[in-house]
């Protein structure tokens, strides 16, 4: 299967994804986006759809260690590529991600829906700025929207998610 | 999800073992109680679930001593569960640890009405107290009984029981009562612990639900999959009162997996095998609707609300004509203030904007129905489902899954009318998650209003006169009724209308709507108003914008009026905001939030926009705003801000708040919950306006109706907690939203002396006020 026909609703294509560390092949639609790839056929709902468009950043995923927006992208598009969403920042079933730790000790969240884009996003900032000032975390996630606005914590939690993480490095 | 949660009729013998299934949230938090362990049977079913008065709906231990607690209130994401395990937990004198909860299930969980976001705690506490307490009272009995000495020789720490002075005489909950039931009914003859005692409440335990939110393994309701589950989306009118005229359905015919275009009156969805070929299948049907322009001009609204006729039918009886308060005479009290002034405040209608679009599971076959959704309401909603369905209240079931967080009614309830229009017609369980656009253009929406007020001074400056008049629309449009009523009805539901329902909801708006629009200090001659104006919704009443409650529901608009008016008149009378304030003040408790607030913030004595030195572009002004009064909460807020006079931009830097809710069950969570009302508030306050054109919305994106995101957050948010154990838990989660606006705006005058009174604030507002003044 190598080219596609323009308009054609029902073409399909075989990717191989590597997910949380594990790959993932199989035939999927040309048209399926990577947030219903995961949530449907991986059945990793912990990557949320808020706007499918977008602009609230709750639906952001590391690609090959970048944060993107899994709404936007095709899942044909990442074919080849190593993807991580929520469910892989833990190190393992008993070991919390130092933000994921952080966020539950400093209540980063509220109602939690924007919770997943918010870590992700996060994750990529540290590993480029370990060493953040609160406005620098800020403005690292100016991106995502959080209505019940729990900014605060979050900005709580991520100062000493960083604190923790170069202490342990 | 498994299998047979899908069954209508589960015992709660069974729940135990599913409750596995839906807690695998819970995994990185330490396993689910009841996990192979014996539980009680399943407790009997009248009309509104198991019965209130029965100690088991509430409480069940299992042989390990594990207590699950059976609620009935939904979890809005403010972590009022961990608060009401905290409450069980406290009164049975168990660990937190050992304390579970079942959320809202009609088949497993006693009715507790509606979990509004503030009365969460404060209200739906106090049945769980109780029965906690008698439960323990109840085993403290059993090992009375057990050990032959008085219950006065018994001491219970962690769930053990034992006897005081003999070492080895003890017995654990597990023990006594594990995997059996109570069998007793809820009395209210036991008294729950004195304060003073408290261990587990008012400390800051960590919510039970935040390790599932922070590894992505938690089910909202949008993740809920049950075997066989089809995908639908929905096709809205295009203009709120259109009528479809034709379907095509060859439009979609080359799409894949389409199983069915469903049409119920105006209800119009599609179903598919996979969720994104329901998107596209919706994206593409074509659809004629008739024509329908009877908006009116956005810029006219609230001209129009004043000749909206008043909606008498929904005024209670003790407000005759709408008048909430009167006292002497406000005419002649005018005519003879020394110094008589007036304002109007506007305000436009409002979204709760929850992030995740509203989404429900239903499985309706002919033996029974099965839904699973977000709602505040679960047996309200239960019974709105049966009558919309024809069936009796028993043969379906509502299952509580978590949404996004929703500060009032979203489009969560509307959405299960969508779910079983579209399951009904294809005979297997649909899920149904509404577009952004579905959310935002159909959701309920805060009421735009308008107030009039007067008032009058003394040559004292004493206030002598207060008028006001107000007027919107409701603030309810739920499928249940608050308590002691009971039932659901589904014609508030907008999709319930668009599938052509025509018995009329419920009706319960006034009395939120118009809350606190009496002003609560003493102001000699008063008449206030509230011009009610009764439901609206897309599709009925005389303005087709659909109302429901929000975050305060009438409140953040009624505190707007009087916290900037009372704010207009220390002005007029050459005060200091907060000294006129406290004059006019008499209850203690608003005053030791003030007073709190001040202190903390180091405000100094001043008349409003006095002090200004400054004269470049970029001013700041500091303004205060409280409210409080009754059995709510006190709260009192100082907002420093900074104004741009040139580009009108305006930035709220630093707000302290002082706050008196009672009793504090969790600080931690207390404090969240200021913090995020306050930041929300401010969005609402200085950008949110739904804008519509002559048929429909028109704000359907993020882009459109931009709400706070990072930058404008203030830098800082100090908060003064003031802890009254000896004084009922009151409500949380809307206090800190209410005095935002008007704490704003007396800031702003501060800072420019330019009064802003039309929300929002925005950089355009600002502009037009600081002209009309020049
Ligand atoms: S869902 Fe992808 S950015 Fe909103
Ligand atoms: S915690 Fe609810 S949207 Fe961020």
């Amino acid at each position: 299967m190598t080219s596609v026909a323009v308009g054609d609703e029902t073409a399909m294509r075989r990717i191989g994804v590597t997910v949380n560390g594990t790959l993932q092949a199989g035939e999927v639609s040309v048209r399926l986006t990577l947030a219903d790839f995961l949530r449907q056929d991986l059945k990793l709902t912990g990557t949320h759809l808020g706007c499918e468009h977008g602009v609230c950043g709750a639906c952001t995923i590391l690609l090959d260690g970048r944060a993107v927006r899994a709404c936007l992208l095709l899942a044909v598009q990442v074919d080849g590529h190593s993807v991580t969403t929520v469910e892989g920042l833990a190190p393992s079933a008993t070991v919390l991600h130092p933000l994921q730790e952080a966020f539950c000790a400093h209540h980063g969240l509220q109602c939690g829906f924007c919770t997943p884009g918010m870590l992700t996003t996060l994750v990529e900032f540290l590993k480029d700025c370990p060493d953040p000032s609160a406005e620098e975390v800020r403005v690292a996630i100016s991106g995502n929207i959080c209505r019940c606005t729990g900014y605060d914590s979050i900005v709580e939690a991520t100062l000493s998610a960083a604190a923790n993480m170069r202490d342990g490095s | 999800m498994d299998g047979r949660l899908n069954e209508p009729h589960l015992g709660r013998r069974h729940f135990l073992k599913g409750a596995g299934l839906l807690a695998i949230s819970f995994s990185l938090s330490g396993a689910m109680p009841g996990l192979g362990r014996a539980a009680p049977a399943a407790p009997k079913l009248g009309p509104y679930g198991p019965a209130a008065d029965e100690l088991d709906s509430w409480i069940a231990i299992d042989t390990a001593g594990f207590a699950t607690l059976y609620t009935g209130v939904c979890e809005l994401g403010t972590g009022s569960h961990t608060a009401l395990l905290q409450v069980m937990a406290e009164e049975l004198d168990i660990a937190f640890d050992h304390a579970k909860l079942q959320p809202p299930d009609t088949n497993r969980t006693p009715d507790q009405f509606v979990s509004s976001g503030s009365r969460s705690i404060a209200y739906h506490a106090v049945p769980i107290r109780q029965a906690a307490a008698e439960a323990r009272h109840a085993l403290v009995a059993m090992a009375a009984e057990k050990f032959k000495v008085p219950a006065e020789q018994l001491v219970v720490e962690n769930g053990v029981v034992s006897v005081t002075g003999a070492p080895g005489k003890h017995v654990s909950y597990g023990q006594l009562i594990g995997g059996r039931q109570f069998d007793l009914k809820v009395t209210g003859a036991v008294k729950p612990k004195d304060p003073s005692l408290h261990k587990i409440v008012g400390t800051p335990v960590h919510r039970i639900d935040i390790p599932g939110k922070v590894t992505g393994s938690f089910t909202f309701a949008q993740d809920v999959k049950v075997p066989g589950m089809l995908h639908g989306r929905v096709v809205r009118p295009p203009a709120h009162g259109a009528s479809v005229i034709e379907i095509d359905e060859s439009s979609i015919a080359h799409l894949p997996g389409v199983v069915k275009v469903v049409r119920k009156a105006d209800l119009i969805g599609v179903v598919c095998h996979r969720e994104e070929e329901a998107i596209e299948a919706a994206r593409q049907l074509k659809v004629s609707w008739s024509a329908w322009a009877d908006l009116p001009d956005m810029k006219d609204i609230h001209q129009k609300l004043r000749e909206v006729p008043i909606y008498a039918p929904g005024i209670p009886a003790k407000y005759p004509g709408g008048v909430i308060a009167k006292d002497g005479d406000v005419e002649s009290a005018l005519t003879g203030a020394a110094k008589a002034i007036k304002a109007t405040y506007e305000s436009p209608y409002h979204l709760h904007g929850s992030i995740g679009p509203s989404c429900a599971v239903a499985d309706v076959r002919p033996d029974g129905v099965t839904i699973w959704s977000a709602t505040q309401t679960a047996y309200g909603l239960r019974e709105a489902a049966a009558k919309f369905l024809g069936l009796a209240n028993d043969k379906v079931r509502l299952i509580f899954a978590e949404g996004a967080g929703c500060y009032g009614q979203n489009g969560a309830d509307d959405v299960v009318i969508d779910a079983l229009v579209l399951s009904q017609a294809v005979g297997k369980p649909v899920r149904v998650q509404w577009m952004r656009a579905d959310e935002t253009g159909w959701e309920t929406y805060k009421t735009a209003r308008v107030t009039d007020v007067r008032g009058g001074l003394d040559a004292d400056g004493k206030i002598v006169a207060w008028e006001s008049n107000a007027w919107g629309f409701s603030g309810y449009s739920r499928p249940e009724y608050h308590e002691p009523k009971q039932g659901g009805e589904p014609g508030s539901l907008v999709t319930a209308q668009l599938a052509g329902w025509t018995t009329p909801g419920l009706e319960e708006g006034f009395n939120g709507i118009a809350l606190e629009s009496a002003p609560y200090y003493t102001v000699g001659s008063k008449h206030v108003v509230f011009n009610y104006l009764g439901p609206a919704s897309h599709r009925q009443g005389p303005i087709r914008m659909r109302v429901g409650s929000m975050r305060g529901v009438g409140s953040p608009d009624n505190v707007f009026m009087v916290e900037s008016f009372i704010d207009e008149l220390a002005a007029a009378a050459g005060a200091d905001p907060v000294e006129f304030r406290l004059k006019h003040l008499s209850d203690p408790r608003t005053i030791a939030v003030v007073k709190a607030a001040t202190e903390r913030a180091g405000w100094q004595p001043r008349p409003a926009h006095s002090a200004s030195a400054e004269n470049g572009d970029i001013r700041t002004g500091r303004g205060i705003a409280l409210f409080g009064g009754g059995k709510e909460t006190r709260i009192a807020s100082i907002f420093e801000v900074e104004v741009n006079r040139k580009s009108g931009a305006i930035r709220v830097k630093k707000v302290t708040v002082a706050h008196d809710c009672g009793l504090i069950v969790n600080p931690d969570g207390v404090r969240n919950q200021i913090e995020g009302g306050v930041i929300q508030g401010i969005s609402r306050g200085l950008m949110e306006e739904v804008t519509f054109d002559r048929s429909r919305v028109t704000s359907l994106d993020w882009a459109s109706y931009p709400i706070i995101t990072f930058p404008d957050v203030p830098d800082e948010i100090d908060i003064v907690l003031l802890n009254r154990p000896d004084l009922p838990a009151a409500g949380v989660g809307e206090a800190s939203t209410k005095n935002v606006w008007a704490g704003i705006a007396n800031a702003v005058f501060d800072a420019t002396g330019v009064r802003l009174r039309r929300l929002p604030f925005t950089p355009e507002r600002f502009k037009e006020a600081l002209a009309k003044q020049a």
